[in-house]
């Protein structure tokens, strides 16, 4: 199919416009980022900055985003090991002994896939200040793995449905159980079933906010939108250059992470969608 | 020895049932008791029966909650998928630079929904705003009124600002779908003589119809619990025009009315079940749907 020039040149005009569109608010950012204080009323031209560095370092030291962001990746990585964990060996279970025990652990996850964690907040509060889990990292990896739980086993399920029965079948003759079974050799060939759960699921427990609103109050315990969102209702829009320099500090970690693994992203979701 | 070890691994699944019956199901269920009492979070909790509900229907914020509610998921789900599909179809047939286009779209995504509604709230302030500035300074300044001054106004700001962070999201499984139908059915329509909107509605539209139900379905789940972009851009504010259920639910949990906020969720679970269920039921027979 010829596509005609006049058209084609004009597609990749609007693709630009779009690109453009998506990128306008990170310059601003920036712009803002890098502005003296004293600029607010924008003379001159407001689209070059003037490159006031010091905007970072100020921002690092007053909204202490340095301990929310380590707080951030503890959360991350342990919700997203605990999940890889526990969802690896469920969606193995589910896979290869389809029982009416596991029939229901599947139907049970599933159906409330779509349920958004905002509906269960009030009476988890409850439960969450009971077992002392408020205000702590493991409270918040624990139920922020819950909420990720059926994805990840979801996830697993496919994958290991599509694996001939015969490896595990082999293994189990040589006298391994199904737990050896499951680690030792079907777990390392799951590889892009497990990138595509982090994928999937990784930016989405960096990010959380709405449990993190709830959980996370305490100052030193903060995740980064809970920081952020105290730190900017704090200054009320006054102090927007290092409000801005703040964003920054917080998304360039996340970007960077994205742009290394973009070309896996991308597939990963396509294949998920694909999948689903 | 063969039957026992089979059931062992069975069990495999139960760390990960007990995981989520503990911090999800039995929460789930606690609510719906939860929601018929009088409950403050602290003291003693009577039975009051369907009274919070009846409450609910008859508060006037609660039922503005409601409709901004519908309105966003609504407005949400439309545009995204109307963007997400032209966006898709501009970036599926090659061109320099295609796979970093589909980068820089997707980009937005995967910024805290927060972090990018104090952007947009910036750009967008009345007055001392970026667009506003650059707008004078361009000589477009009749463009910028104060756009978040009424209820329509702000509610298509937040609608936008939420079609802007997840086009590329909606864009990259309608690519997916699009790459899914094979070239030669498109083209054998070609031959057929079918003109480029009847290969578009004939051909292409009900073969995309898994991706479109996809895309439906997590778009109207995911806008019916907005919380981040709403807090972020409006708190709620003018007065309590912009707020949605979910900020409603936090704020009367905050406000020491447990058992009417657990209500509150139990109603916006049962406005949530419906895309649920009807998508159960348009892919019953498929494995599963996303």
């Amino acid at each position: 199919m010829k596509e005609n020039k006049m058209l084609r040149i004009f597609r990749v005009f609007l693709i630009a416009v779009i690109c453009f569109m998506c990128l306008i608010p990170f310059y601003v950012l920036l712009v803002l980022s890098l502005n003296a204080p004293s600029r607010v009323f924008y003379e001159g031209n407001i689209f070059v900055p003037t490159f006031t560095w010091s905007n970072y370092r100020d921002a690092w030291v007053k909204s202490r985003v340095g301990q929310a962001m380590i707080n951030s990746a503890i959360i991350t990585f342990g919700t997203l090991s605990l999940t890889i964990i526990l969802g690896g060996m469920a969606g193995y279970a589910i896979a290869r002994r389809n029982t009416a025990y596991n029939k229901f652990v599947f139907s049970l996850l599933i159906g409330c896939m779509m349920i958004p964690g905002i509906i269960i907040t009030v009476p988890l509060y409850t439960l969450m200040r009971k077992i002392g889990a408020v205000n702590t990292l493991w409270g918040m990896i624990l139920l922020c793995s819950a909420l990720a739980m059926p994805s990840a086993v979801f996830i697993f399920t496919t994958f290991v449905r599509a694996l001939p029965v015969e490896m595990d079948e082999a293994a189990e003759m040589d006298g391994c159980t199904g737990f050896d079974t499951f680690w030792k050799i079907i777990f390392p060939i799951l590889k892009p079933a497990t990138a595509s759960f982090v994928i999937l699921n990784g930016f989405g427990v960096w990010n959380n906010y709405a449990q993190a609103a709830f959980f996370l109050q305490s100052r030193d315990k903060q995740n980064v939108p809970q920081a952020m969102s105290v730190f900017f209702q704090q200054f009320g829009g006054a102090k927007w250059h290092l409000m801005a320099a703040t964003a920054v500090i917080a998304i360039v970690p996340v970007i960077i992470i994205f742009l290394i693994f973009q070309r896996q992203f991308i597939e990963g979701l396509t294949e998920g969608a694909v999948k689903g | 020895m063969k039957q026992k070890r089979k059931d062992l691994t069975q069990w495999m699944s139960l760390p990960a049932l007990i995981l989520y019956g503990v911090f999800f199901v039995y929460p789930l269920i606690k609510g719906v008791g939860m929601s018929l009492t009088d409950w403050d979070g602290m003291g003693k909790a009577n039975f009051v029966g369907f009274t919070n509900f009846a409450r609910f229907f008859q508060d006037a914020r609660a039922m503005g909650d409601i409709r901004t509610t519908l309105i966003f998921a609504a407005g949400s789900a439309l545009l995204l998928n109307l963007v997400g599909l032209g966006y898709a179809f501009l970036m599926e047939k090659p061109f320099p630079g295609r796979g970093l286009a589909r980068v820089i779209v997707y980009l937005p995504a995967i910024i805290s929904p927060l972090i990018m509604g104090y952007i947009w709230y910036f750009l967008l302030q009345p007055g001392r705003g970026f667009l506003y500035h650059a707008a004078r300074q361009l000589g477009l300044e009749f463009f910028l009124g104060n756009w978040m001054s009424s209820y329509p106004t702000t509610m298509a700001v937040l609608i936008l600002v939420n079609v802007w962070q997840y086009a590329g999201m909606t864009m990259i499984i309608y690519l997916a779908g699009l790459k899914s139908i094979s070239s030669d059915i498109r083209e054998a329509a070609l031959m057929d003589g079918a003109n480029g909107w009847q290969r578009f509605t004939l051909v292409t539209l009900p073969l995309l119809m898994p991706s479109i139900r996809i895309n439906v379905v997590t778009n109207i789940i995911g806008s019916l619990s907005v919380f981040d972009i709403i807090m972020a851009l409006t708190e709620g504010g003018p007065g309590y025009s912009t707020e949605s259920l979910s900020i409603y639910i936090m704020r009367m949990c905050y406000g020491s009315r447990t058992g009417y906020s657990t209500a509150v969720a139990m109603i916006l679970f049962l406005i949530i079940l419906i895309p649920v269920l009807i998508s159960l039921r348009l892919t019953r027979g498929k494995e599963q749907p996303l």
